[in-house]
């Protein structure tokens, strides 16, 4: 799986592409001109394959400041004559909503494709939303791939219905197919975008009320459209007892199900390619043959309810059948129905229950030797990686709060460092919930001093999010006066996401260089007082923001220090180690802060020994521990 | 008497009631003790059963008649102002050093000759300018040693310096204190169960402790630049009724009970204002500014002292025996006082005195 696959010019040759790879090839092939995103999990990939491809294939991508921005741009591309592309996860679509909902109602001229990224189980994200809510919401198209040959497929498809339909179409993907592998047969590359791009005096994109059912109609010929559309698939004998209807990854799960209890001349899976408008002619075709009807689909059940209203509307049609899912709490995965992933098990458990077939997925051991095979696995929480700076600001800034002793309040938001509210960021942060709303409630509580709230306020936010969400909040903060202190913790990159560049960085997505917009800046024109530290330095930044924690009205602090995984990637890194000889071991007052207290992976404690050890192989060499060894035990070599 | 306890007694018995002495000996035994302000806070929860900071901390519970005998070998005869050999008037014979000194300078002079001479190669004590929040400061030479000459007014946690000189592998130190910090140096130097940390007490080889009545809150400073505004403040000193600070603006001056809101807490409930359990201990005359009084504890001590007269350092007189009942009344009171705002504390008290100590300085039973 890699780049080169990507950009492979061979129509017909089949090549091992992750669903993000095959989107963005399929982007290729549709003739983009414009790609913009910002980067969010699991489709932080998508542009990062097409910002490399962009010289050579001669279109424009970029790393835009959030996603209501990116979507604006892409739009501006579609309005101008030129398709274009743009990527975002779950949470980016509700940040671009207020945008897309509105441009599905003005209407677009050149493809606009918009892929949402949906992470069931929220592998990497604090939110495992169901997008298609939303995109039906916006009166949108939604299609949604299996694996990444649907990816690739499906893409090329929606620019074209987008152009026909003249508005966007939403492509929904969740992480099992953008991270997944898959065999993708490629199509043609076009020589590059076509045309010039220009926007005619007399055209108009209005958002309008009276537009309305101008999307109606268009939804209509969509649904016109599903019913002989090829991704609207029915697999299975022609009457039969039991109906599977699927989307996405649901669809490989249930094939391999039937295939699995042998039930292929009793079960058809009926799949959906566009979830949403429902081809109801075709879905009726087949509900009226069956008895049972299994919906299969991930998060939560929209096609469920979808189709169950189709159901409820042509029930003498239809009848007798029976509606089984995630209601009827057939389909469920380990965390029960509508909640987390399902997979293979989760629908063969279904089946097997509707078709009356016994069938037992796990071995009756399977529990107790899950349970003998963990205790040998090492134990690895959910933490920072060893040397990163957002530990050292978390013990400096719980170091801070303790000696400030008014309990001060921290809130944070999305990014690597919400990690700060596990046992990593010694449980500092106390709200979490979308990218810069640590800085809206920071806000808020600091004006609740007229009721008697006394407490200092924290806010946290990443340089990335910054920039992506925090300014209107600190602009409101001036306005309506407040007062809490916004800790910028800069590492020098979107982390999270895999290191994408940022407007604080002077690079963009396409390897430009330009004027770097800093955090300072920013603050010094909202007329914010900004004072710069590194974490590394734990005692200097508690004295920083002790000092800051104890000021009146806004003020940000940021502290600065590149990303420990990207400094060591380039620069090499320190050999840290342990003085046996300096370590007292469990003599000392510490009590193994080091590999108990301070949570670096890399210290560790050797129990044959008696001392505290660094694990060279995991260390990134950033020697905050050798700062913190109150017997100064900890060598730190070849710093520069 | 049960003196052994954890990280939690010492945050009840001696932080949380505000009786932690700020002498900062325990900052720096491990990372969860730190200071701000001068207010030393527990930051972290270590989970230990016991501690080296409850082991050292002045102001956990202290059997005084064991401590009598581990630094000298025997229990005191006067149970007011400990044990000494000479009571003495003394001043530094060098001008420069006694001008700069608070009074006579013997402090500043003592250190810098034993320095001078290799008897010690470090020496923790306590620097800043007058006016502003002291802190702690190891000399590893006569000059930087005369830098930290002068009274401080708060308490500067500057045994945290001790921790540096093992860091620098500086050996032996003089220490120069509060009699607070004088005895969280000797427990340090004599309570079983530190023998595996690195400042094995071994390494002081002489301790001068200061007499102290008590020491202001840090907001005390801010309470001074508001007296001497854009004036620079040259030398803060107190006459018994008068604030006194000196500025380049002239002298200006407060009564003493304006500054008696800052004094530290801990300072109210302190038993030993002359630092008994120093080699040397060092004070104003109350009497005449260009003397100190030098009460000679140790055999230690003794030895310094004579090699500094022999060497000119320092020259002394005989106390005045008019005064001596004056000095004594005025621990004597301060010990009393204390007697009983400690008496409700109980087994948390740093006081754990038997029956005959308390009869020996009260005169009578306990109540």
């Amino acid at each position: 799986m890699s780049i080169l696959g990507v950009r492979l010019d061979e129509p017909g040759r089949s090549v091992l592409l992750t669903g993000n790879e095959a989107v963005a090839r399929g982007a290729l092939e549709a003739g983009i001109g414009y790609a913009s995103s910002y980067p969010g999990s699991p489709s932080a990939e998508v542009l990062g394959v097409l910002a490399e491809l962009a010289g050579e294939r001669g279109f424009y991508a970029e790393w835009s400041v959030n996603e209501k921005v990116a979507l604006e741009g892409a739009a501006a591309a579609s309005f101008a004559g030129l398709r274009a592309i743009c990527v975002m996860k779950a949470d980016g679509l509700n940040v671009a909503l207020d945008t897309l909902t509105a441009l599905s109602e003005s209407g677009t001229k050149a493809g606009l494709v918009v892929v949402v990224s949906d992470d069931p189980g929220g592998h990497s994200s604090v939110k495992e939303e169901d997008s298609r809510y939303l995109g039906k919401v916006a009166h949108l198209v939604i299609l949604e791939p299996a694996d990444p040959q649907e990816a690739r497929d499906m893409t090329v498809a929606a620019f074209g219905l987008s152009e026909q339909l003249r508005a966007p179409v939403m492509l929904r993907c969740v992480t099992r197919v953008c991270h997944a592998g898959g065999n993708v047969v490629l199509g043609a590359l076009p020589p590059g975008p076509a045309g010039r791009p220009h926007f005619g005096r007399q055209e108009r994109y209005i958002t309008f009320v009276a537009f309305h059912g101008l999307q109606e109609q268009r939804l209509a010929q969509a649904k016109a459209m599903g019913e002989n559309w090829p991704f609207n698939a029915y697999l299975g004998p022609p009457e039969p007892e039991i109906l599977v209807i699927t989307a996405g990854p649901g669809f490989l799960y249930a094939r391999e199900a039937v295939e699995v209890l042998g039930l292929g001349d009793r079960v058809g899976i009926l799949k959906l390619g566009m979830s949403w408008p429902l081809p109801e002619k075709f879905l009726l075709r087949h509900l009226k043959s069956a008895s049972k009807v299994l919906f299969v689909e991930e998060v939560e059940p929209f096609h469920e309810e979808n189709v169950g209203y189709l159901v409820a509307c042509h029930l003498e049609e239809v009848l007798p059948l029976a509606l089984y899912g995630k209601k009827s709490r057939h389909v469920a995965g380990p965390q029960g129905p509508g909640l987390g992933e399902i997979d293979v098990d989760a629908v063969v458990r279904a089946l097997a229950a509707l078709a009356g077939v016994p069938h037992e997925t796990r071995s009756s051991d399977y529990g107790r030797e899950a349970r003998e095979l963990v205790k040998k696995m090492p134990e690895r929480e959910l933490g920072f990686c060893a040397g990163c700076p957002h530990r050292a600001s978390f013990w400096a800034l719980k170091t801070a709060i303790a000696l400030d002793g008014r309990e001060a309040v921290v809130l944070g938001d999305i990014g690597c460092y919400t990690l700060g509210l596990t046992r990593s960021g010694y449980f500092l942060m106390q709200t979490v919930h979308a990218m810069g709303s640590g800085v809206g409630i920071a806000d808020g509580l600091g004006k609740l001093g007229r009721f008697g709230f006394d407490q200092p306020v924290i806010a946290l936010v990443g340089d990335s999010t910054f920039y992506h969400a925090a300014v209107p909040a600190l602009i409101n903060a001036r306005y309506n006066p407040s007062r809490f202190l916004l800790v910028v913790m800069d590492n020098r990159t979107t982390a999270m996401t895999g290191h994408q560049p940022h407007p604080g960085l002077g690079v963009t997505a396409l390897g430009e260089k330009v004027p770097a917009l800093s955090v300072e800046e920013v603050a010094g024109a909202l007329g914010i007082p900004v004072t710069v530290h590194d974490p590394y330095d734990v005692r200097g930044t508690v004295e920083v923001a002790y000092r800051l924690l104890r000021q009146d009205g806004v003020r940000i602090l940021v502290l600065r220090r590149e990303c420990a995984l990207v400094a060591a990637r380039r620069e090499g890194k320190p050999r840290v180690y342990v003085d046996p000889e300096r370590c007292v071991g469990d003599a000392c007052g510490c009590h193994r802060f080091c590999s108990r207290v301070f949570g670096c992976p890399a210290s560790i404690w050797d129990a044959a020994r008696g001392r505290a050890k660094v694990d060279e192989a995991v260390c990134n060499g950033c020697g905050v521990c050798a700062t913190l060894c109150p017997q100064g035990a900890i060598v730190v070599e070849g710093v520069g | 008497m049960n003196l052994s306890g954890g990280p939690d007694d010492l945050v009840r018995k001696v932080l949380q009631p505000e009786q932690c002495a700020g002498c900062g000996l325990c900052l720096d035994l491990c990372p969860y003790l730190q200071v701000v302000e001068e207010k030393v806070v527990m930051i972290h929860p270590c989970g230990l059963k016991e501690g080296d900071c409850y082991r050292v901390c002045p102001r956990t519970p202290t059997d005084w008649e064991d401590m009598d005998r581990s630094v000298f070998g025997a229990a005191r005869a006067d149970h007011v102002l400990g044990h000494h050999r000479e009571i003495l008037f003394a001043r530094a014979t060098a001008p420069e050093i006694a001008a700069a000194g608070q009074y006579g300078g013997v402090v500043s002079a003592l250190i810098a000759f034993a320095l001078g001479r290799g008897e010690v190669r470090g020496a923790v004590l306590t620097a800043g300018a007058p006016g502003e929040m002291p802190r702690p400061a190891l000399a590893e030479n006569p000059e930087e040693a005369l830098a930290c000459a002068g009274s401080k007014y708060s308490a500067a946690p500057s045994l945290r310096a001790l921790h540096e000189a093992a860091r620098r592998g500086l050996e032996p130190v003089a220490v120069v204190g509060r009699p607070c910090q004088v005895l969280a140096v000797r427990k340090l130097e004599t309570r079983p169960g530190l023998e595996a940390h690195h400042l094995a007490g071994r390494r002081v080889a002489l301790v001068i402790g200061l007499f102290c009545f008590w020491a202001l809150d840090p907001a005390f400073y801010a309470f001074l630049r508001g007296k001497a505004g854009d004036a620079r403040i040259l030398k803060v000193d107190f006459s018994p009724d008068r604030l006194l600070v000196h500025t380049d603006g002239g002298l200006l001056e407060a009564p003493v009970d304006e500054v008696r809101a800052f004094v530290r807490p801990a300072c109210r409930e302190c038993f030993d204002p002359t630092s008994e359990f120093a080699d040397l201990a060092v004070g104003s005359t109350e009497y005449d500014e260009a003397w100190n009084t030098l009460v000679v504890r140790s055999a230690r001590g003794e030895a310094l002292v004579r090699a500094a007269r022999e060497a000119g350092v320092i020259e002394v007189k005989p106390y005045p025996p008019e005064r001596l009942p004056v000095l004594r009344t005025a621990v004597l009171n301060k010990k009393l006082r204390t007697l009983e705002a400690q008496a409700a504390r109980g087994e948390s008290s740093h006081l754990q005195l038997s029956e005959g100590y308390r009869r020996a300085l009260t005169g009578r039973d306990q109540p």
